[in-house]
């Protein structure tokens, strides 16, 4: 009996102790902009969210007012700054490896959250929930995020074939299905043109003869550009003699996307997929 | 037959090889038969017609042009200024143009258009700035003056292009096969835009032939030969200039072809001449890019490579078995 009362008084000293140690992490730097969005959506303000120079990052107006962390190569964000926030936690993406591991030195929890496909960002947010003592409520808003990704996907009239395109100008890159961009293409009824290359960075650069031969009729070029660019880059990308024979340059149908929503992962899917439907796919 | 002439005859066999491989492979099966009535103005129509004519065809030019181009400014540079090192990077043009080109990627993507006119003038920028530093103050135009000044140029570009794709990391992919130097399928356009500087390029060094040939004796020589050294290197400067920085406003970066086709070619041939060494360097340097370009877009097709590191591995074993035998 003195045994059992002993190991009573023992748990009950050592539960404050390690709910103490799961407590959700209260000081948060997101340093993509789906982290940052999610952690909006869970209702949960960072200190801090990664901005990178020129980016063009669709924040949540929630996120208004949160410290901006400028970020560039190799690194990310500067690790003094990010150290003056004290993070218990911070949501990075495997571009900035080299911080990553700089900020694990200083004791830092560093976490990869950068899905590079719908149902990747399905199961990314619940993980953010689950990470910051919000798995309720990510449950909540994901079954908002699928029901509304479906409406956005249903009723599909065509499938055109569609190349969707990295960088500026002469040596673009392709994206494929295991890229964001390639994927929410997909997803919106495009029969995506890759000449049949994989990769596991999601993007690759192929032969223009390629791009002849399979002939495209819808070409959405990703350029990083800004918004004044559209017209001058898009008759750029259509005399490109590569391209000035395929359908898609032919009947006027190369888009130019400069938001970012197709090159990085968000949380606003559905509108997406609805922008892709409705801009360039027209299905 | 003497050796130099049997050199000549198999650069000149290798560039025939390298022209139809180019003309005849790549990531799209064309018969051989259609390519043949394609160049002869015989094509049936079709993607084939235009993938031949609009894509092969003027990729196989620019590669030629642009390769002898670089075999050739890497002659007279080398010839000019004494030094085996010497290369279209030790005048600055490299440095420059892949500056040039980067802006344009990375601040100003709108005006992509603009690339090749960027790189081209930002190439002669460095050149220019090289020429005024190395052609000033003591021992004005000495060859060391110039490799000095084109190091530090080189150098100053260099960091500012890094520092540009630090800020961009978001833009480095579109950089990355300009930096890596590559060939595009961009028509006949670029050629048009920069084949005076090509041609310009071309006349000066031809008329440097002789002079170069008498500043290899010495500049102390030559000047008593009635040349003038100076005026030989500035010249050799310039030629080397304009034909790097047009290059490079095509393909990028690809300084090492002119840093390693001379010495093989002089090697090869047995003599320094530059009657023999420069048109050697042109016709090498042409069919070692036309073979490399050719190797970048067939071994991984459709996937389409960097052409550099493929010129690099494929000049540097014989440039290093040639070198072994030499010394």
């Amino acid at each position: 009996m003195r045994k059992l009362a002993a190991l009573l008084a023992v748990l009950c000293l050592a539960l404050p102790a390690s709910a103490a140690a799961t407590a959700p992490p209260k000081r948060i730097v997101a340093l993509t902009p789906f982290a940052a969005n999610t952690l909006a959506r869970l209702g949960v303000t960072p200190v801090g969210i990664g901005q990178t120079l020129g980016g063009a990052e669709r924040f949540s107006s929630k996120l208004k007012g949160v410290e901006t962390l400028p970020l560039s190569h190799p690194n990310g964000p500067n690790l003094e700054q990010i150290a003056s926030l004290d993070p218990d936690l911070v949501f990075s993406s495997s571009t900035w490896a080299k911080g990553n591991q700089a900020m694990r030195n200083l004791g830092i929890r560093v976490v990869i959250r950068e899905p590079r496909s719908i149902a990747g960002a399905f199961a990314d947010t619940y993980k953010i929930g689950m990470l910051v003592g919000q798995k309720h409520l990510a449950r909540e808003v994901l079954k908002r995020m699928r029901a509304r990704t479906r409406a956005a996907e249903s009723g599909i009239s065509s499938h055109p074939k569609v190349m969707v395109i990295l960088g500026v100008g002469r040596t673009p890159f392709v994206m494929l299905p295991n890229s964001w961009g390639g994927d929410v293409v997909s997803k919106a009824g495009g029969e995506l043109l890759t000449g049949g290359v994989s990769s596991g960075s999601g993007f690759e650069r192929i032969s223009d003869e390629v791009v002849v031969a399979e002939n495209p009729e819808v070409i959405i070029a990703v350029p990083h550009a800004s918004e004044d660019d559209i017209p001058s880059l898009a008759e750029y990308l259509r005399s490109n003699p590569a391209w000035s024979s395929t359908t898609a340059a032919q009947s006027g149908h190369v888009y130019i996307s400069v938001d970012n929503s197709l090159l990085q992962a968000g949380t606003d899917i559905a509108r997406t997929i609805d922008k892709v439907r409705r801009q360039y796919l027209q299905n | 037959m003497t050796r130099r002439t049997l050199v000549f005859a198999a650069l000149l066999a290798a560039l025939l090889v390298a022209t139809l491989a180019s003309l005849a492979l790549g990531a799209v099966k064309v018969p051989v038969s259609e390519v043949v009535n394609v160049i002869f103005g015989n094509g049936h129509g079709g993607p084939d017609q235009k993938i031949v004519e609009s894509l092969r065809l003027p990729r196989t030019v620019e590669a030629l042009i642009v390769g002898a181009a670089l075999g050739i400014a890497g002659a007279v540079l080398q010839g000019a200024l004494g030094n085996p090192l010497a290369s279209p990077d030790v005048i600055g043009v490299t440095g420059g143009a892949g500056f040039g080109a980067i802006l344009i990627i990375v601040l100003f993507p709108g005006s992509i258009a603009l690339l090749p006119l960027s790189a081209l003038l930002f190439g002669l920028l460095a050149a220019a700035l090289v020429f005024a530093f190395a052609w000033s103050g003591r021992n004005r135009g000495s060859a060391t003056k110039v490799v000095l000044a084109g190091i530090a140029m080189l150098s100053l570009f260099t960091a500012a292009t890094t520092g540009l794709l630090a800020a961009y990391p978001d833009k480095a992919p579109s950089a990355i096969f300009f930096i890596a130097g590559g060939l595009t399928t961009s028509g006949w356009e670029d050629l048009e835009t920069v084949w005076p500087y090509f041609a310009a390029g071309l006349i000066v060094a031809a008329f440097l032939i002789r002079p170069l040939d008498r500043l290899s004796l010495g500049d102390d020589v030559a000047a008593s030969l009635g040349s003038r050294p100076q005026a030989i290197r500035l010249g050799a400067g310039i030629a080397a200039a304009l034909l790097t920085a047009a290059a490079a406003s095509i393909a990028g970066l690809l300084g090492f072809l002119g840093l390693v086709v001379p010495h093989v070619v002089r090697m090869a041939g047995g003599t320094s001449s530059h009657a023999y060494v420069v048109p050697a360097s042109a016709v090498g340097g042409a069919a070692l890019l036309a073979a490399a370009d050719t190797l970048a877009r067939t071994l991984r097709a459709p996937v389409e490579m960097p052409v550099g590191p493929f010129m690099v591995v494929l000049g540097v074993p014989l440039f290093l078995w040639l070198l072994r035998k030499a010394v």
